[in-house]
């Protein structure tokens, strides 16, 4: 079966199985920063954002994302010129093995867009789906933080 | 994705295509609103996939029976909607924040979460505690059934031909609260509790406490809510609702918790919330 969708900003008109996960398909399309961990939802990993919602690609079936807008890493920053958020992770020593990276980004731009002004405990409380194995939460919690005063000084909207 | 061989993707317009389709894959076919279980569900059986998403079950209104909630409204939708803020003191917005995480509760349903009923869940506690009444269709006719006593039967074997429109949960003058034990904010309950409690004169008029994830699925207390009945909301009558839980209460064993662990904990939990609660209704 044949789907549109917005990916990053640009209109794809796709071949899927009906059955496959949205993880699958994305990763078919080039977005490798969407990763599998559990493939059952619970780690994080493949978080990308649903009309600006972050949820589970790997426990989405490809077909639910029909005329909606997908983001995934890819759509926020590129290596030349990376978003605020991935600036702040590497400022604030927030990536060691890199991994669970991309949702833990993903799902800190929706929380920012959410709430510009988090608590610490709050940011914590929003990323309380996404685990990392290296780092022990502290430095992406600074992270989030960081991008979140740039973000109230009118750095990024 | 552990669901395997799937073979059409349907978007049903309405409930009654939804209904036609479920009928004509006699037995191959799956409802999916979330889609949270099932992409999960190790089944191979399914051939078929009818999203419901777009067939107008996703709302919160509220008329003189109660707040109506349809079946494929998302837990984030109402986590924040001002009525299920604003109803009986603000428990649907507690309950839900201690659910999951924002990703999940952005795609999973009321109506998922409801039919699928995991013992340990959080919101079956909740509808049982609040006198939820759960309203659903088969290709034949409308049927209604209050969610306690729907639990108490083989309702998963109704929702293969039938689908949950949406749940109706009644006017309380009172307050409910909501609390769990997990291992963090996003894990599943180890125990939760749901206790209401309306004030008359001074006296507490009604009460109504479940609890939940035992490990088994929520379940009230009629006991205890009987005991509660025209005393003065103090200290001591808490204290009492916890020694008569710890005594009372039927709690089992599992790989999570033992037991006597949770007869311990489910006791200490139905005090605070009581307490809460209380202290919530007199503001």
């Amino acid at each position: 079966m044949k789907i549109y969708f917005e990916l990053n900003g640009r209109p794809q008109y796709v071949e899927v199985e009906p059955g496959e996960s949205l993880l699958s398909l994305l990763r078919r399309l080039g977005m490798k920063s969407v990763k599998e961990g559990c493939g059952t939802g619970e780690c994080g990993v493949c978080t990308v954002l649903l009309d600006g919602k972050p949820i589970r690609s790997c426990i989405t079936f490809a077909p639910k994302v029909q005329g909606k807008r997908v983001t995934t890493l890819e759509g926020l920053g590129t290596l030349e010129d990376p978003h605020p958020l991935q600036r702040a992770f590497v400022e604030a020593g927030a990536v060691q093995c890199g991994f669970c990276t991309p949702g833990m980004i993903l799902t800190a731009y929706a929380l920012l867009q959410e709430n510009p002004a988090p608590a610490p405990y709050e940011v914590r409380e929003y990323l309380v789906g996404n685990l990392c194995r290296c780092t022990g939460y502290k430095k992406i919690v600074d992270a989030v933080l960081l991008a979140a005063k740039w973000k109230r000084e009118g750095r990024w909207r | 994705m552990r669901l395997r061989g799937v073979l059409r993707f349907h978007w049903a317009r309405d409930v009654d295509e939804a209904l036609s389709l479920l009928r004509a894959y006699e037995g191959k076919g799956a409802i999916l609103a979330g889609g949270v279980d099932l992409a999960r569900s190790a089944r191979t059986d399914i051939e078929g996939l009818i999203d419901i998403t777009g067939t107008g079950l996703s709302y919160v209104r509220e008329d003189p029976k109660g707040l109506r909630i349809g079946a494929t409204t998302t837990l984030s939708e109402l986590l924040f909607h001002p009525l299920s803020r604003e109803y009986a003191g603000g428990v649907i917005a507690e309950t839900l924040r201690l659910v999951a995480y924002p990703a999940l509760r952005n795609v999973a349903t009321i109506g998922g979460a409801t039919v699928s009923a995991h013992p340990w869940a959080d919101i079956p506690t909740m509808l049982v505690a609040l006198g939820a009444e759960a309203r659903w269709r088969n290709e034949e006719k409308e049927e209604k059934a209050s969610v306690e006593e729907l639990y108490k039967t083989q309702f998963r074997g109704i929702f293969r031909e039938a689908i949950l429109l949406e749940l109706v949960l009644p006017h309380w003058d009172g307050v409910f609260v909501f609390e769990k034990i997990g291992r963090n904010a996003g894990d599943i309950a180890l125990l939760n509790v749901c206790a209401g409690l309306g004030l008359r004169e001074g006296k507490i008029a009604w009460a109504r406490v479940a609890v939940g994830a035992r490990p088994e699925r929520g379940e009230r207390l009629p006991w205890l809510e009987e005991m509660l009945l025209g005393k003065e909301p103090d200290e001591n009558l808490w204290k009492k609702a916890e020694e008569e839980v710890k005594e009372r209460i039927k709690v089992g064993s599992d790989r999570r918790a033992s037991g006597e662990w949770r007869r311990e904990v489910a006791g200490v939990l139905v005090r605070r919330t009581l307490a809460r609660a209380a202290g919530k209704a007199v503001k």
